[in-house]
């Protein structure tokens, strides 16, 4: 093997060790399922193009700007997630000690990372294409280029920073230590004291209580206070509680996503310590859903100063908060180790229960919720038996 | 190799967070030494050789590998020494075969470059190499790493602990090998070791460190002076150990104390 396709060879062996993990009667059901799935989506999509062909036709906006705008953005959300999952295997600890340079690392993480983005841009070529065939649009074939040059630009992009980022690997702990910047904020360690008191340290990497401050959390942090200030602000001015109460409600679960880490759940620390699984997901939940509702109680406290009759939207707001927190706690610890995986699955989840629920109504509710029972009973499985 | 010094530290200061863990390490290894590091648990060793194979970088000092100086020039001087990688950073998705194929690619020659003999068959590693490492024991991991770290037969071979682990016919395998690339005087090996008895028993040198810093090292003649019995080296690292567990519980006492 050269190693000039490491990345790309160690990406492979990986996907190859997980799938031989599976059970077969499991894999059977994965494959089974998942393909009854895809084809009724795709069907319901073709179902649904065809449904609007002429209303998509005549809206050019849409093949012009609103789909490569929408590709450019999926391209670089994509690009990200493989231009990093190719960086870690570059910087593989057991290459630490060999020969090999940064530059040789980026050739090998570049070539894994574009097979991926080739491979993609095809499907998006092919999909947008046919999407354009059914709708029978002047030309689909140039619409079609066009989605996937923009994927292309927005893959392009996300690779191309995260692949400059990349430095000369060292031991982690040097890193770990390293002076960032951050500072202490000792009301954090007060906010939650239950025992086990060293779960929350632990998964928010909070040494002594100290915050580190990295470029992702202030721009996390400046998106959620703009947005909860205009929401407010817009609430104020129409003096109507519904911005407002929105902003509280879609705050909340931001800050509950961005805060939750369930990455203890999968550490043989916790897992052989006589704490049940029920025990240690609520500890992990405790933190986040404490600062969800700090940040929900904002702009919900306005909604209902500026309408006072709007309170029960304010109590739904509540409760939804609740449920989205709990369903997407139970996501993260599916994909304990994958926060960003974990996220893109509850969103996704959620989308499609919202589209689907417009033709089928609340039932489907039922079939989300026992995705969520699933991933629970899963997520135990995995925390007692490993 | 006669006149190059295979490893040559000066003045060496590396540690985490701004914080040194060793500092002012200085000694060098010629082609045909055998340096046995010693020290306790805590004492830098791990550090020290984190350092010296570009894992970790240095605070101050200088370290060159072959006359090669590993700040300047990274590549050139990790492709001078072979480093036996923890048992637990071995790729588990990986087989041995496919391990040791792509070290060998980035070391530019054969999975069978071997500098003593057939290692798989000395190490009974044969049999493993088609399986993934994920189903390797802790011993025919440290046979993987230790094997990986000969391909290409490099002039400095680094064991931090390798011999843990190891069935007592697969350690003595390792030790022979040791001893036997010493004596062709093409390379340097370093060790380091918790088993005391190993290192007058198979090192030419040996240094003892604690609190990060060089407290003793012996030569060939001084090794042999100090080890005149069975158990006699073990006996005085152990009371070196004791003198210096002692001098830190009183410094630290002495400092606590109010003035």
């Amino acid at each position: 093997m050269h190693h000039d396709r490491l990345v790309l060879y160690l990406l492979w062996t990986d996907l190859r060790t997980a799938l031989r993990g599976i059970r077969k009667g499991d894999l059977a059901w994965l494959v089974l399922g998942g393909g009854v799935l895809v084809a009724y989506g795709i069907a319901d999509i073709v179902f649904a193009l065809a449904g609007y062909a002429e209303t998509l036709r005549n809206a050019r906006l849409i093949w012009t700007f609103e789909a490569p705008a929408a590709t450019a953005v999926l391209g670089l959300l994509l690009g990200l997630a493989a231009s990093r999952m190719a960086r870690a295997k570059a910087l593989a600890p057991f290459l630490r000690p060999l020969p090999l340079s940064l530059v040789a690392r980026r050739r090998a993480a570049l070539l894994a990372v574009s097979c991926f983005g080739i491979s993609l841009a095809v499907i998006v070529v092919g999909l947008t294409g046919l999407a354009g065939l059914i709708v029978a649009i002047d030309d689909p074939l140039a619409s079609a280029l066009r989605a996937a040059a923009a994927f292309v630009s927005g893959f392009a992009a996300a690779t191309f920073c995260a692949l400059a980022d990349m430095r000369t690997p060292v031991d982690p702990p040097a890193l770990a230590h390293a002076s960032q910047p951050g500072f202490h904020l000792p009301v954090l360690g007060r906010l939650d004291r239950a025992t086990p008191r060293w779960l929350n340290a632990w998964a928010w990497r909070l040494p002594a209580g100290r915050v580190l401050l990295a470029v992702p959390w202030i721009v996390a942090g400046l998106a959620l206070g703009i947005v909860m200030v205009l929401a407010t602000g817009a609430s104020f001015a129409t003096r109507q509680a519904v911005p407002a109460a929105a902003a509280a409600t879609i705050g909340g679960i931001a800050v509950f996503m961005l805060a939750l880490r369930c990455h203890p759940l999968r550490s043989p620390v916790l897992r052989t310590a006589p704490i049940g699984f029920t025990r240690a997901w609520l500890r992990l939940m405790r933190l986040p859903l404490l600062l969800s509702v700090v940040f929900f109680s904002l702009p919900a406290s306005a909604a209902v100063a500026v309408q006072p009759s709007a309170w029960p939207i304010s109590v739904g707001c509540v409760l939804m908060l609740f449920i989205l927190n709990a369903a997407y706690g139970v996501f993260a610890a599916y994909f304990a180790t994958a926060p960003l995986t974990a996220a893109l699955s509850f969103v996704l989840a959620i989308a499609y229960a919202y589209y689907e629920s417009l033709e089928y109504g609340r039932t489907v509710l039922l079939g989300l919720a026992g995705l969520i029972a699933l991933l629970w009973h899963q997520a135990r499985r995995r925390y007692r038996n490993g | 190799m006669d006149n190059v010094r295979a490893l040559d530290v000066r003045n060496v200061s590396a540690g985490y967070g701004g914080r040194p863990i060793v500092a002012d390490i200085d000694f060098c290894v010629r082609a045909g030494d055998i340096l046995g590091l010693l020290g306790a648990n805590g004492s830098g060793k791990t550090t020290l050789l984190k350092a010296l194979t570009g894992q970790l970088p240095l605070m101050t000092g200088t370290v060159a590998i072959a006359g090669i100086d590993l700040t300047g020039k990274p590549e050139k001087a990790k492709a001078a020494f072979g480093l036996a990688i923890e048992p637990g950073d071995l790729p588990a998705s990986l087989s041995g075969q496919q391990y040791l194929e792509l070290v060998a690619s980035i070391r530019g020659c054969t999975a069978d470059a071997w500098p003593c003999g057939d290692v798989m068959a000395r190490l009974g590693l044969a049999r493993w190499l088609p399986r993934p490492i994920a189903g390797y024991s802790l011993g025919t991991r440290a046979k993987t790493a230790i094997a990986a770290a000969l391909l290409g037969a490099p002039p400095l071979l680094i064991f931090d602990e390798s011999l843990n682990g190891l069935d007592p016919e697969a350690a003595w395998e390792v030790k022979c090998m040791i001893a036997e690339l010493a004596q062709t005087e093409a390379h340097a090996i370093v060790i380091s070791t918790h088993v005391v008895e190993t290192v007058p028993a198979l090192c030419n040198r040996a240094m003892f460190l604690a609190e990060g810093r060089i407290l003793e090292s012996w030569d060939a003649a001084a090794l042999a002076q100090a080890a005149p019995t069975p158990g006699a080296f073990e006996a005085h690292i152990i009371r070196s150990l004791r003198d210096q567990k002692a001098s830190s519980r009183r410094r630290a006492l002495s400092s606590a104390a109010p003035a």
